[in-house]
């Protein structure tokens, strides 16, 4: 009967401490719920080199295409776009709370946006830019913050992904204009669409396995 | 009880009721890994009612644990809650609490 009794004691006192751990992983679950970012992006990426190439013959096909504007029009659109789908999603659901990992995460890609943005507007005005150092920029800007990114998440497989990119930024450097725009090719389909897709996925079996209420 | 019982059970640490309870200590769990979060998201990571929650967060409160702010963004009104210094320590006498317990337990 006494024994009975400390069981039962210890399983109250483990099912506090399983409690805490599982309120502290709800808690910090927050990244992957940006998985469709990664996806948005590199469907933007595409559709700009889509955009900017359409009507030319296969073979000449470059990263710039023939249309000047297909690259800032189509980030502009996804920036709306992805905008506009956080502001919408926002509405439906509990607003996210701020953690200093979360504001850590967002300032690295905030900052990255920002200094793609002026050094390819300035070097783009300028004529100093070339599309091999326009997808080795891109390709060595994504690597630096999916590494940091990984890092501060201790999430391997964004570890993975800055070497994707960290890999097409060398790869780019080299042969042809359109060979650099296969290797870009490549790093969007792995870096963004299926690392975004991995993410969504991750997001998802984290929400089903966390739903549970918890009463007074 | 024996007196090495009694010596032993002298020796243990009692656990804070106020963060014993249930919700409770999973709202001040959730609250240590965030600056500031709000009512709703704390509702709908708890999936309790708001009755019962508002009862809980009143007295984590009460005991100092938790503070409050009320706040109008865009015209609708806004709760938000965070951990003060005093929650934090609490929670984590109540954690260090908790494993010597269980350590005992084990051992016993």
């Amino acid at each position: 009967m006494h024994q009975d009794a400390d069981e039962l004691a210890t399983q109250e006192l483990t099912a506090r401490l399983s409690l805490i751990e599982n309120m502290i992983a709800e808690g910090r679950q927050k990244t992957e719920s940006w998985g469709w970012t990664f996806v948005l992006w590199g469907a933007a990426y595409m559709a700009a080199i889509v955009f900017a190439n359409v009507g030319a013959p296969w073979n000449e096909w470059t990263t710039w295409g023939h249309r000047p504007l297909a690259w800032p029009v189509t980030m502009m659109s996804a920036l709306i776009l992805m905008y506009a789908y956080i502001g919408l999603s926002s509405g439906k659901r509990a607003k996210q709370p701020e953690t200093t990992i979360g504001r850590a995460i967002w300032s690295m890609w905030a900052a990255m946006g920002i200094s793609m943005m002026i050094f390819f507007v300035a070097a783009g005005i300028s004529g100093r830019l070339d599309q091999h150092i326009y997808i080795a920029v891109i390709g060595a800007m994504l690597g630096t913050t999916n590494f940091a990114s990984s890092l501060i998440l201790k999430w391997r497989a964004q570890l993975f992904n800055a070497l994707v990119w960290w890999t097409a930024a060398v790869a780019a450097c080299f042969g042809s204009v359109t060979q650099s725009l296969v290797v870009f090719l490549i790093a969007i389909f792995f870096g963004q669409i299926v690392f975004g897709i991995y993410g969504m996925i991750s997001e998802r079996r984290l929400i089903e396995r966390s739903s549970g209420a918890v009463h007074a | 009880m024996p007196e090495a019982e009694t010596e032993v059970a002298a020796e243990l640490p009692e656990l804070n009721p106020v963060i014993h309870g249930k919700l409770r200590l999973a709202l001040l769990s959730l609250l240590s890994t965030v600056e500031e979060a709000e009512f709703t998201w704390l509702r709908a990571k708890t999936s309790s009612t708001d009755g019962n929650l508002g009862a809980q967060l009143l007295k984590l409160e009460e005991a100092g644990y938790v503070a409050v702010e009320k706040k109008f963004v865009l015209r609708k009104p806004q709760t938000l809650y965070r951990m003060t210094a005093s929650g934090r320590r609490a929670l984590t006498e109540y954690v260090q609490a908790l494993k010597r317990l269980l350590g005992s337990a084990i051992d016993t």
